[in-house]
């Protein structure tokens, strides 16, 4: 990994007797892509609250660009852009007043506001909306804007919380085509997300559940972890017809140890010596005679799942014992 | 000062925008005050004029014809309904169609005559306090004006022995507008100012925008000197609006400097934009912070003195009332428009108000947290 530019160690967030946030460690390298993943209330925007100072951690403590969140503050916010869930802006601004007030928050002024404002224009096709209220754009457009308005102090960092939920397949295209070109430039990103095809095209991912980071490296990395294709196991992908009906046939099977539908085919962790013909002969007993089996690694989604519901396992024997 | 204030411009570039473009918004600013200000000024009158009255006169000779005429003359009275029974009288103030009975005997030339004392009921409706005591008070003046008349001209002397020559200094028509509009012109203000910045901060809150300015590097008084400025100018524009109407809709002549009344409304209004920004720093939701600004404003009408003189108050409101800025710039507003005060006379205050100000002020922005949650 290049120099560190986040680093957090041991952050922690109490809310009272809930603890929303447990001792939560990682790194991301300057000018990488860090995805932060995890099922909604698992505590990623607490993080990223945490991170750009504007919420107290209750334990621990981090580091942006070797600046500590909660001795200064102030240094930090100079360097970072923020995009929050639901795309702030104001209403009431056109455009062009959005991304002035944006620069102007951050000391910018006269010849350079203006120049910074085209240059976000050109960067995120906004111009043709120049003079049209917020209030007046649809969800894509929003989203351009709320980006571009972060970005007009030329942060080093930038912390994108969801930016793609609830904008077309496109938009969320030419999102990451940005975020691409951001990080080439040299600009670290941190990116929340729901989608794992998100997640693939990130540097590093972390997946927190129930507030905990329960793991954290390279897409790649991940899948190749011994937790999530046990030894003694493989994956299979399975293309048939009728994949509900097939599900159940196919549950039945001794060793296979558990089977999702992923739209047309189904994805099955089994045992060694569970066999093709075996899985075959089952789906033919249930009407079904055409089918596709290949053997496969795990995908990103894989990983999360298994891990999650591994840890969800271990907690329920903790607490047990 | 440039960090101390930093962001600044850029909030106060944006709060003119938005104040300027909502424009139901600036709508609902400007009405509740003007409205209140004709509404009162003309309503709240509490001269009593042309009650209507009704009569039973079982005398109908000279002398109860000129004691009736005395009463129509005070301008007080007014005949709406002639009675011919006791019993008619009663059920005409008992039906609401006149505030007094006047009763005049059968006997009573006759013992004018006799010179024994004659006798005229009175009835008064009692339900409306102010208005019956008014009428009590003028009737009694009236037969006892009448008396001695007859005293002075049956004993032979050329006039009553003790005369009252009373000049009423500062409002000379003792006109109801002049002493309340001035009062009104506080409350007014009052509406206008602490609702529009109480929602402001608390609003963003809401919108998710608050997060947005609290993770750039803007400082705490940088915000709430620009959250406020936008406001201030408005709302002086709506206080000389306000002024406008007393001189020439309410013809109260403004005896003071003209400079003096905007030097304390200046005070006035900034203290009470203040008080509404530190309402929207505290509460979390736009219902909470409306909720809470009444909380202020309703002691600010009712135990300023705009109604009620604050020195007969039993002395806790007396105290609630000295914590308002309402109570001040009141009786600034009293002191320089009726009696031409100048501000040096009323120096206590306006040191008051301006206190109240600047330490309001000053605890939005230490009292602000640039954090969440």
């Amino acid at each position: 990994m290049s120099e560190p530019m986040i680093e957090v160690e041991g952050l922690t967030k109490r809310f009272g007797a809930f603890t929303a946030v447990d001792h939560v460690s990682f790194s991301v390298g300057k000018g990488s892509i860090f995805g932060f993943l995890g099922p909604n209330g698992s505590g990623k925007t607490t993080v990223i609250r945490m991170l750009c100072g504007i919420l107290e951690p209750s334990d621990g403590t981090a580091r942006i660009g070797g600046h500590d969140i909660i001795r200064e503050g102030e240094p930090i916010k100079e360097m970072i852009g923020y995009m929050s869930q639901q795309f702030s802006l104001y209403d009431e601004l056109t455009v062009n007043e959005n991304l002035l007030f944006a620069g102007r928050l951050y000391g910018l002024r006269g010849r350079n506001l203006n120049q910074r404002r085209d240059e976000m224009l050109t960067t995120t096709h906004l111009e043709p909306y120049l003079g049209r209220r917020a209030a007046h754009l649809s969800g894509g457009l929003r989203q351009r804007l709320a980006m571009a308005c972060s970005l007009m102090h030329r942060p080093t960092v930038l912390f994108l919380d969801e930016p793609t939920a609830g904008i077309d397949p496109v938009a969320r295209r030419e999102l990451w085509d940005l975020l691409f070109e951001f990080a080439g430039k040299g600009m670290t990103l941190f990116v929340t997300t729901h989608y794992m095809d998100e997640a693939e095209r990130c540097d590093h991912v972390g997946y927190i559940y129930m507030s905990k980071l329960i793991v954290c490296g390279e897409p790649d990395e991940l899948k190749k972890m011994p937790e999530v294709t046990p030894p003694g196991t493989r994956r299979l992908d399975v293309t048939c017809d009728h994949v509900t009906t097939a599900l159940q046939a196919v549950r039945q099977i001794r060793g296979v140890r558990s089977a999702t539908v992923f739209g047309q085919s189904m994805h099955l962790l089994v045992d060694e010596n569970v066999r093709r013909s075996e899985i075959e002969e089952k789906l033919r007993s249930v009407g079904i005679t055409q089918s596709e089996i290949h053997e496969m690694g795990p995908s990103l989604e894989d990983v999360f799942v298994t891990l999650s519901a591994n840890h969800a396992q271990d907690g329920a024997k903790k607490e047990a014992a | 000062m440039n960090n101390l204030f930093r962001g600044f411009t850029a909030i106060l570039y944006k709060e003119f925008i938005v104040v300027f473009r909502d424009r139901t918004a600036l709508f609902f600013m400007f009405f509740p005050p003007l409205l209140q200000i004709i509404a009162f000024g003309f309503a709240l009158d509490l001269d009593v004029r042309h009650m209507p009255t009704a009569l039973l006169n079982q005398d109908r000779s000279l002398y109860s014809r000129e004691l009736i005429d005395a009463f129509v003359n005070t301008e007080t009275f007014r005949i709406v309904k002639v009675v011919d029974s006791p019993e008619e009288l009663a059920a005409t103030i008992r039906r609401g169609e006149a505030y007094l009975g006047i009763e005049i005997p059968p006997n009573f030339a006759r013992e004018l005559r006799a010179r024994h004392t004659a006798y005229v009921q009175v009835l008064i409706d009692g339900s409306s306090s102010t208005t019956g005591l008014q009428a009590l008070n003028t009737a009694i003046s009236v037969t006892f004006n009448e008396s001695l008349k007859r005293l002075i001209t049956e004993s032979g002397r050329s006039g009553i022995p003790i005369e009252v020559r009373p000049q009423v200094l500062y409002n000379p028509a003792l006109k109801s507008p002049n002493f309340f509009v001035p009062g009104v012109i506080g409350t007014a203000l009052q509406l206008a100012t602490v609702f529009a910045t109480a929602l402001s901060i608390v609003r963003e809150r809401e919108k998710g925008t608050l997060e947005q300015l609290l993770v750039s590097p803007i400082s705490r008084w940088g915000l709430m000197l620009g959250k406020i400025v936008p406001y201030l100018c408005i709302t002086m524009t709506m206080a000389a609006l306000l002024f406008a109407i007393l001189r020439w809709i309410f013809f109260v002549p403004i005896h003071g400097s003209v400079i003096a009344l905007f030097v304390a409304a200046f005070l006035y209004i900034f203290t009470l934009l203040s008080l509404g920004l530190l309402i929207s720093t505290r509460a979390q939701t736009q219902m909470e912070a409306f909720q809470l600004a009444l909380v202020f404003l309703l002691p600010g009408i009712f135990f300023s003195g705009f109604i009620f003189p604050r020195e007969t108050m039993p002395w806790i409101f007396y105290w609630i009332g000295a914590c308002m800025p309402a109570t001040y710039f009141i009786t600034l507003m009293r002191a320089i428009v009726l009696r031409g005060a100048s501000l040096t006379d009323f120096w206590s205050s306006l040191l008051v108000l301006a206190g109240m100000g600047v330490g309001l002020f000053a605890l939005c922005a230490v009292r602000f947290s640039k954090k969440i949650g």
